[in-house]
């Protein structure tokens, strides 16, 4: 278009709008969503999918202003009678299921998810009784809201998933909703959900507890608020909150640091061995810190009284020779690393003395090196966007350092897909704890480490970004430091295996991990089209041989070995693959045999489906250790190494096992699906 | 439902649209949804009055239709899309005992046809011609760059190509050169071209009753295939007398007693209007959405009472509102291709979401990473709505939209 006579506008970018406050967003969308609904009232029942979609999509957005759940939930009666669910599932609130619902939330495509935001808080109305609904009754509603808030907790408490960033809008919307019906279902209604969760979290001893100290920080406002009844779940919650808040009779009424320091000065010697012994066992007994704790340590530790740091630390004799045999290196590492700002380490202390790692000659040194590690410019900038500021860089890195050495299994990967790095920082933590301060040291100061792969030394300052493109920043302080180097050089193993035939982990793993990785490959999969492989049964017998008490000649599991795993939902659908560390095989409580495993996801208790749940606790294991009965597991693994001089009785497993590990694979993850990704 | 008015008898609608039929539904005229087979059991399910028919091509069973109908008490058939134009000019033939209303549908379904009618009508139009393969169409090409004197080597001004009988861009291409037209698949053969207008182009509905203009709409293209919003801006908007008086042309020369129909124009650098082509159904980019946005009244509504011959002037003058005035604000809606080759999500750019114009849209998530490469004008992926103030500002923001990715 040129030279018109009625001159067309210049096609300039829109002028810039201010940004108006929440308030007058939520007015001018409130009146956009009575536009919607007066729409779809007027819409014949049966055209009303042609008027839903503007609803939707406007009151999606709505949702996720602050102020904008209070703003739809006044339009509840209308929205339920404007016909917005007639024809779906939600027409029928009384068929529908809290767990389906959080399904729906987490993995529909926005309008549907919204559609399910609505169905909430037109519950959340009829649970009130401010809305009457002739198919379901105010305490069904209650309860199914309950029990959507007590699977949702994430929505509540929790970081952001990878999915949530991705769809912020509407993920906004679902965490505005999840909290105001919170609010209004109230917290002594979930709290018997809550601490179950806690507590299940918690038995897998995790380092990172930040999201476990917010939910019991709303959990003590809760028990500390008189119109809340707790029930029978006050007792379990509030074993949490004094852990937190108040484990001895020094500070039991959360005083505050300062105030708590003047009353140490002043605790005579009998004072101060209970304080001890209060603080180790509630940090013992639940995994949480107290950041009394650290005031105390320090304290003790400046009047050189080492008997309260070892009570304090609640060690067994074990714990204490070695702490004996090193007192200047754990003092120390308690002024250079424990403060209250990094109170997990003092539990990752605990537990490095009880593993007696300090008798290893090399650990000792090590550890004196990075008491004076001074963190790169690059590192130091990731830990304090990760962890703030009010410690210095190398406060934190060697809190987290502590804590990696005493909980390996406690690492964890956030929300990066990153499970390579984060299963071998686990597998040196528990298995080559000098290697890992090594590169520790390297990456902190350096800003690189080197490997040698196949003969050639991979510079990981000098590759491109692997699957992470930024270094993970809700991980462990080592993690944050070494997660995005060893990210790197996996990768690029990977890379330089491109064209081989087979999995490139037969490669990787080994070169990656260490001598004590299998130098033989099992694979269960075809790798183009990612079906079950003609040769699955004798992957599962070579698996039995060799990892099954009764068929490898009872030998135990020596190193933690690296496997992966087929993941899949709880509906038994294929998610990806996925890697994990074989710890031991064993006999369970119940005598049956299972495999316990490292599983470097934050919360491994999941339902794989099919009657697949992974136990985290109450089966044998330890802390941080997940397991399943061996046949389960064998079902979903579709990739380990061995040395083919080790296989045992392969021939000796029974037909019929076989063919119900391959079953179970058959109905789940191997089932018809899309190409590996 | 709405109090059916027992004085009035039943209008068709030929051709399923949901819209169409909610808005019958609503209104106090009795009505029956013609449309193919599969759509029994849902109208059996909710009540919704029903004859099946199969459009395919008009034959000897043709009459069934048309005198079913009549015999039901229908006065009238409106097409709602292009496919039932011709139908409805033979049903509404028989029905109205008026056998000129075929002729006049088959003007509108055959775009030489059309052209040719509308400049013995004294109407502008531009070069055309009909191309049966492709030699005929780079003969075109090459004739009307001679035309304008211009030289060998010196870039071709662009020829379009439009299927003779399909709605709005369906098939509608645009040649450059001899390579755009080895694009042209064979079995679109034959199609209309036509010689490019630099101009401003925009597109107008007009509800007709008595031969009068009850309704005339300009809808004002921001760019054509991607945008566009009503009421104009008042810069277009100025061109409204002239506008008026080539529809009361294309009335006449059409004779068109009752209906509505969706020309589209040209303004040229020299302020001459140029027609482009005319249909007679509801015009696509849900133009009908965004006037009862802008206005208050349906569109589909507006059809019935405008089609059906018994409606009397002052139920007509009760109906429409009073052109521009009446508007409360402007309505527009942006069209959205995918701008990569291969893309994953639906993310609604901040800038969009955030802006005060922008009310709702209607995009999904891709179903397939692949984006197929645009040959012609091909069909956008859905439609996002703005509603606003000022004019102006809505054509910056329409046109601004064209440099977002809504599919990453």
């Amino acid at each position: 278009m040129s030279d018109l006579i009625p001159a067309p506008p210049a096609n300039g970018a829109p002028p810039p709008t201010t940004a108006p406050d929440a308030a007058a967003d939520v007015e001018r969308l409130g009146a956009m969503v009575n536009r919607a609904l007066d729409r779809l009232e007027q819409t014949s029942a049966f055209a009303k999918q042609t008027a839903r979609g503007p609803l939707l999509d406007i009151a999606g957005r709505l949702l996720a202003k602050p102020g904008g759940a209070e703003a739809l939930y006044a339009r509840a009666a209308r929205i339920e009678a404007s016909g917005v669910f007639s024809g779906t599932d939600w027409d029928h609130p009384e068929i529908l299921q809290p767990s389906l619902a959080t399904g729906t939330l987490a993995h529909a495509d926005r309008a549907t998810a919204t559609l399910e935001l609505l169905s909430e808080l037109r519950l959340l109305a009829v649970a009130r009784r401010d809305l009457f609904h002739p198919r379901i009754s105010s305490e069904q509603a209650q309860h199914f809201l309950a029990q959507l808030l007590a699977l949702n907790l994430n929505r509540l408490f929790g970081s952001q998933g990878e999915g949530e960033r991705a769809n912020a809008t509407l993920n906004a919307a679902i965490r505005n909703l999840v909290g105001f019906i919170a609010e209004r279902i109230g917290y002594g209604e979930i709290l018997a959900c809550l601490s179950t969760e806690i507590d299940r979290i918690l038995a897998q001893r995790p380092i990172m507890v930040d999201d476990v100290k917010l939910m019991v920080t709303r959990i003590a406002a809760c028990l500390h608020d008189p119109a809340i009844s707790s029930g029978g779940a006050g007792l379990s919650a509030a074993r949490l909150v004094s852990a937190l808040f108040g484990p001895t009779a020094g500070c039991r009424e959360d005083p505050g640091l300062e105030v708590y320091r003047e009353r140490l000065a002043a605790m005579d010697d009998g004072a101060l061995q209970q304080e001890a012994r209060a603080f180790a066992r509630a940090m013992h007994d639940t995994g949480l810190v107290s950041p009394y704790h650290p005031v105390f340590l320090r304290h003790v530790s400046a009047m050189e009284r080492g008997d309260l740091i070892g009570q304090a630390l609640g060690l067994s004799s074990t714990g204490a020779e070695a702490f004996s045999c090193y007192a200047p290196l754990v003092k120390s590492l308690i002024e250079a690393a424990i403060t209250p700002d990094t109170t997990q380490a003092v539990y990752g202390l605990a537990l490095l003395l009880e593993r007696g790692l300090l008798f290893d000659p090399a650990i000792g040194p090590a550890l004196w090196g990075h008491i004076g590690l001074e963190p790169c410019p690059a590192a130091a900038r990731t830990l304090v966007a990760a962890f703030g500021d009010r410690q210095p860089p190398a406060t934190l890195l060697l809190a987290g350092t502590i804590s990696v050495l005493g909980q390996p299994l406690g690492i964890g990967q956030g929300n990066n897909p990153t499970c390579q790095a984060a299963r071998a920082l686990s597998m040196w933590a528990l298995a080559a704890p000098d290697y890992l301060l090594h590169l520790l040291t390297r990456a902190a100061r350096d800003d690189d480490i080197v490997m040698v792969f196949e003969g050639r030394r991979l510079s990981s300052a000098s590759l491109s970004a692997g699957l992470a493109p930024t270094p993970p920043i809700d991980v462990d302080p080592v993690s944050v430091v070494l997660v995005s180097h060893l990210d790197r050089i996996y990768i690029e193993m990977g890379r330089q295996c491109a064209g081989r035939p087979g999995d490139p982990h037969a490669w990787v793993n080994s070169a990656m991990h260490g001598w004590w990785v299998g130098q033989d490959t099992a694979l269960a999969v075809d790798l183009p089209g990612g079906e079950l492989a003609a040769t699955a049964d004798l992957f599962v017998r070579l698996f039995h041989g060799l990892y099954h008490p009764l068929y490898n000649g009872n030998k135990p599991v020596t190193h933690p070995q690296p496997a992966g795993i087929a993941v899949t939902d709880s509906l038994g659908r294929f998610i990806g693959w996925h890697a994990i560390t074989i710890l031991r095989v064993g006999l369970g409580p119940q005598g049956d045999m299972r495999v316990f495993f490292f599983n470097p996801n934050y919360d491994s208790g999941q339902d794989w489906g099919q009657g697949v749940i992974v136990s985290t606790d109450g089966n044998g294991e330890r802390f941080g250790e997940s397991s399943l009965p061996f046949e389960q597991f064998t079902a979903r693994l579709y990739l380990f190494h061995y040395d083919a001089c080790e296989e045992g009785q392969s021939d000796a497993v029974p037909a019929e096992t076989v063919d119900s590990v391959l079953a179970m694979a058959r109905a789940t993850w191997a089932a018809a699906k899309a190409p590996a990704a | 439902m709405a109090e059916k008015n027992p004085d009035k008898g039943y209008v068709a609608l030929l051709g399923w649209s949901l819209g169409a039929i909610d808005a019958a539904e609503r209104f106090d005229r009795r009505y029956v949804v013609v449309a193919p087979d599969w759509a029994e059991p849902y109208c059996a399910e909710h009540g919704i009055p029903y004859v099946p028919w199969n459009f395919e091509r008009l034959n000897e069973r043709s009459m069934e239709i048309a005198e079913k109908l009549r015999d039901m008490g229908v006065d009238v058939a409106i097409p709602l899309f292009e496919e039932t134009v011709e139908w409805a000019g033979a049903i509404n033939s028989v029905i109205q005992g008026n056998p000129r209303l075929h002729g006049q549908a088959i003007l509108f379904r055959d775009k030489a046809l059309m052209k040719r009618r509308a400049q013995l009508g004294g109407i502008r139009v531009g070069i055309f011609e009909e191309a049966h393969d492709r030699g005929d169409v780079i003969r075109f090409l090459k004739r009307v760059n001679q035309t304008l004197l211009k030289l060998d080597g010196d870039p071709n001004d662009p020829i379009h190509v439009k299927a003779f009988d399909k709605a709005g861009c369906m098939g509608h291409r645009v040649i450059r050169t001899a390579d755009d037209i080895d694009t042209i698949p064979e079995e679109e053969f034959p199609v209309l071209m036509e010689s490019h207008l630099d101009g401003w182009e925009f597109a107008v509905e007009a509800w007709i009753h008595n031969g009068k203009v009850q309704f005339l709409n300009i809808s004002e293209y921001v760019t054509l295939g991607y945008s566009v919003f009503v009421p104009a801006s008042p810069e277009l908007e100025a061109w409204r007398p002239r506008v008026e008086q080539e529809v009361e042309k294309l009335i006449k020369t059409f004779d068109i007693e009752n209906g509505f129909i969706h020309p589209e124009y040209f303004v040229t650098s020299d302020g001459t209007m140029y027609f482009g082509e005319v249909a007679f159904r509801p015009p696509g980019f849900k133009v009908f959405e965004l006037l009862e946005r802008a206005y208050g009244f349906n569109g589909y509504q507006g059809l019935i009472v405008c089609f059906d011959p018994k409606s009397t002037e002052e139920e007509i003058a009760a109906f429409f509102p009073k052109e521009v005035v009446d508007a409360t604000t402007h309505a527009g809606c942006f069209g959205v291709y995918p701008r990569r080759r291969v893309v994953s999500n639906l993310e609604i750019p901040e800038e969009t979401e955030n802006h005060p114009y922008f009310e709702s849209h209607e995009l999904t998530a891709p179903m397939e990473n692949k984006v197929t490469k645009r040959t012609a004008f091909g069909t956008h992926w859905g439609l996002v709505y703005f509603v606003g103030e000022d004019p102006g500002t809505m054509r910056d923001l329409l046109k601004h939209q064209e440099d977002l990715d809504f599919y990453v």
